[in-house]
């Protein structure tokens, strides 16, 4: 589904991508961990299209297409999904009128007729159900005055809604207590499909009890440094990252 | 040689259309005499007047106007109508009444009386009550050489709001239209003032509104200006508090080449609630000016003031608001606050929230940003298969609905989201 090729990325002059090699199919679910500053958030806002970073070497086919030429918009409408670590609140632009127009242009740019008004409630219904999300946060602002949970489900429904076949969640169980974290998992794995792929962005091992990877990578210096079964996520709950430090610093 | 006259500039302006014979009307001409005097004392205000600090007037001041009646003309009025609200409409031409274009009240609990046709004692009373035609050269020239008007007097709560529409056409014309309106107690009154122009160029417009509200009355005043190219508008309102009464003043500007709107509210008795509501969204080269005073006279109101822009190209924003709160007007509760977001590196906005307090015991707060559209949040929608075009506008109207949310007439608020290109 995606093949990311040496892909190097920097912020100003500061090179925080070095090299990333990955491979993800569908209906594999890749985990990436790493200790603080390895470079994690960076390569999922990368992927999503953040124009903050720059992108100095390597390539990203995403089925079959140059990635890296797409616009935001673009790569979500085929199919990239990136769940924020820190989801932006929005002021004065309700949940719902934003997720009605992000489907409707994502239908338009392929050449379809707008969701029918009943169609969307009866989806969003369904998907707000999936992550136990409230009624009345729907017709709230985006974001606007939710707790840490409540926006982290508002990440998953939104996934829901849109359908992507590329999910990338950015350290979607931080700030998540352990009843939110199984609720925000239980969704992601009911999405989970022999088409669509997920990958996992965490520090911490706990996330990956709930949503069970095929693959652990460790990220450290803007590389992938080791690559793993999950397994190794069990290593390094129990071991840190030292050793990985060490390592790669031999 | 010592025939130069100082300020040869008003004499000139004047000169033009005091020459006309359409306003020699018996009544008002005291009135209008001494304005006439006064007028040759004044000349038009620089930027080195700090009230006139970034609204350059020389412009309009250069141009020769004269006047133009076009009342008989026969209108469509539709584009200013508001869907599924009914409304009594009068309507102006070039600042003359049009009695065939308008559809003038019928109710017990109005008064509608043209200024031609009223009584000293009907309008002696609010007549230039609180307006400064003294130092304000606009003022004095619309009390001299004011074109037409109307008294509307609320006698008890009136059954539909009243829509006043401003209809302009012509080239180097001068519309001076003249109006007052008293709650009297216990009425309430809706007031929405609409504007069209066609083939204008180097339009004056130059109006005065004077408000009264006795006491336990409650007066909304509506303002759309959605103007086409070649009008310049100067907007006076005077608005005179009496206790327990509410005044709600919203100001929408969607569209205009030059705008400046005085709206200064003089709060007479206590419990009074006074609301001041604004958007604006210059592009383009417009300018657009918002000046209001607030002057809390008595104890125990409350006053909230909001006015939030977008400036984008080469447009120009201004706010000034400013609040009084004299000595013995204790437990005032007083809120202003001004936004606005720069869209362009070129646009321009110069705020000035202003606070003069004399008593001691009131709440008060008043607070000015200008920012930018913050990246994040158009990233976070782009994420989701937004076009940065169409989460640009979701933003927009996220920030300028807040002000347009306030409007009371669903039928009108509807009407302004859509002006404003707002779903």
């Amino acid at each position: 589904m995606i093949t990311i090729k040496n892909l190097h990325a920097s912020i100003g002059d500061k090179a925080i991508l070095k090299g990333i090699n990955l491979e993800v199919k569908a209906g594999e679910v890749h985990a990436i961990m790493g200790p603080n500053g390895s470079g994690k958030s960076t390569l999922s806002s990368v992927l999503a299209g953040n124009e903050n970073y720059e992108i100095t070497d390597g390539s990203v086919d995403f089925l079959g297409e140059d990635l890296l030429e797409l616009s935001t918009e673009e790569r979500a409408r085929e199919g990239i999904f990136l769940a924020f670590q820190y989801p932006i609140e929005i002021p004065g632009v309700s949940n719902m009128n934003f997720l009605r127009t992000a489907i409707n242009e994502t239908r338009d740019a392929r050449g379809e007729e707008p969701i029918p008004a009943k169609e969307f409630l009866a989806k969003v219904k369904e998907k707000s159900a999936l992550v136990e999300l409230d009624g009345s946060l729907l017709k709230r602002y985006v974001n606007e005055g939710f707790s840490g949970g409540e926006k982290k489900r508002n990440e998953i429904f939104q996934m829901a809604m849109l359908e992507p076949k590329l999910a990338i969640l950015d350290e979607t169980d931080s700030g998540l207590d352990i009843d939110a974290l199984k609720i925000v998992s239980h969704g992601v794995n009911k999405l989970k499909s022999k088409d669509n792929a997920t990958i996992v962005i965490t520090h911490y091992q706990r996330l990956l009890d709930h949503i069970v990877p095929d693959f652990v990578h460790v990220l450290y210096k803007g590389q992938i440094v080791k690559s793993g079964g999950k397994e190794l996520a069990l290593e390094l709950e129990e071991k840190g990252y030292d050793w990985i430090k060490e390592e790669v610093n031999a | 040689m010592t025939t130069t006259v100082a300020n040869n500039k008003v004499e000139e302006f004047i000169s033009n259309i005091a020459s006309e014979n359409l306003l020699c009307w018996e009544k008002f001409s005291e009135e209008r005499k001494i304005a006439k005097n006064i007028l040759k004392g004044l000349d038009f205000p620089t930027t080195r007047n700090e009230y006139w600090k970034y609204s350059r007037v020389s412009k309009i001041s250069k141009i020769n106007y004269s006047f133009n009646n076009q009342s008989d003309l026969d209108l469509d009025l539709s584009s200013v109508r508001i869907d599924n609200l009914d409304t009594y409409e009068i309507v102006f031409v070039n600042g003359f009444i049009s009695l065939k274009n308008s559809k003038l009240p019928a109710s017990d609990q109005l008064e509608v009386i043209t200024l031609r046709d009223s009584k000293t004692d009907e309008y002696d009373s609010c007549f230039s009550k609180n307006l400064d035609s003294i130092t304000n050269i606009f003022s004095a020239l619309n009390t001299a050489y004011f074109t037409d008007g109307v008294l509307i007097k609320a006698i008890g709560k009136v059954d539909k709001p009243i829509h006043i529409i401003n209809y302009s056409t012509g080239e180097n014309v001068i519309s001076q239209p003249r109006n007052m309106f008293v709650s009297t107690s216990n009425s309430e009154l809706t007031i929405i003032k609409s504007a069209i122009n066609k083939e204008t160029t180097g339009f004056f417009q130059n109006s005065v509104n004077e408000f009264f509200l006795e006491k336990n009355s409650k007066l909304d005043f509506y303002v759309l200006q959605d103007y086409e190219q070649g009008m310049n508008v100067m907007t006076t309102n005077v608005v005179n508090q009496e206790r327990d009464s509410r005044f709600s003043a919203y100001n929408y500007t969607i569209k205009g080449d030059w705008i400046r709107n005085n709206t200064n509210v003089f709060v007479n008795g206590e419990n009074c609630e006074t609301n001041l509501f604004g958007a604006y969204q210059p592009t383009e080269k417009e300018h657009i000016d918002n000046h209001t005073i607030v002057d809390h006279l008595a104890a125990h109101c409350e006053s909230n003031e909001h006015y939030k822009g977008t400036i984008g190209d080469k447009a120009t924003g201004v706010f000034n608001g400013k609040v009084f709160v004299r000595k013995d007007s204790q437990k005032i509760n007083a809120f202003q606050s001004n936004n606005n977001i720069l869209l362009s590196d070129e646009a321009t906005m110069n705020s000035k929230p202003e606070l003069e307090i004399y008593a001691d015991d009131v709440k008060c707060s008043h607070g000015s940003t200008t920012g930018q559209l913050d990246e994040e949040a158009i990233f976070y929608l782009q994420s989701r298969g937004l076009s940065k075009k169409s989460a640009t506008a979701l933003l927009i109207g996220a920030f300028l609905g807040e002000v347009v949310e306030k409007i009371e007439l669903p039928e009108l608020k509807e009407k302004v989201l859509a002006l404003y290109g707002m779903e």
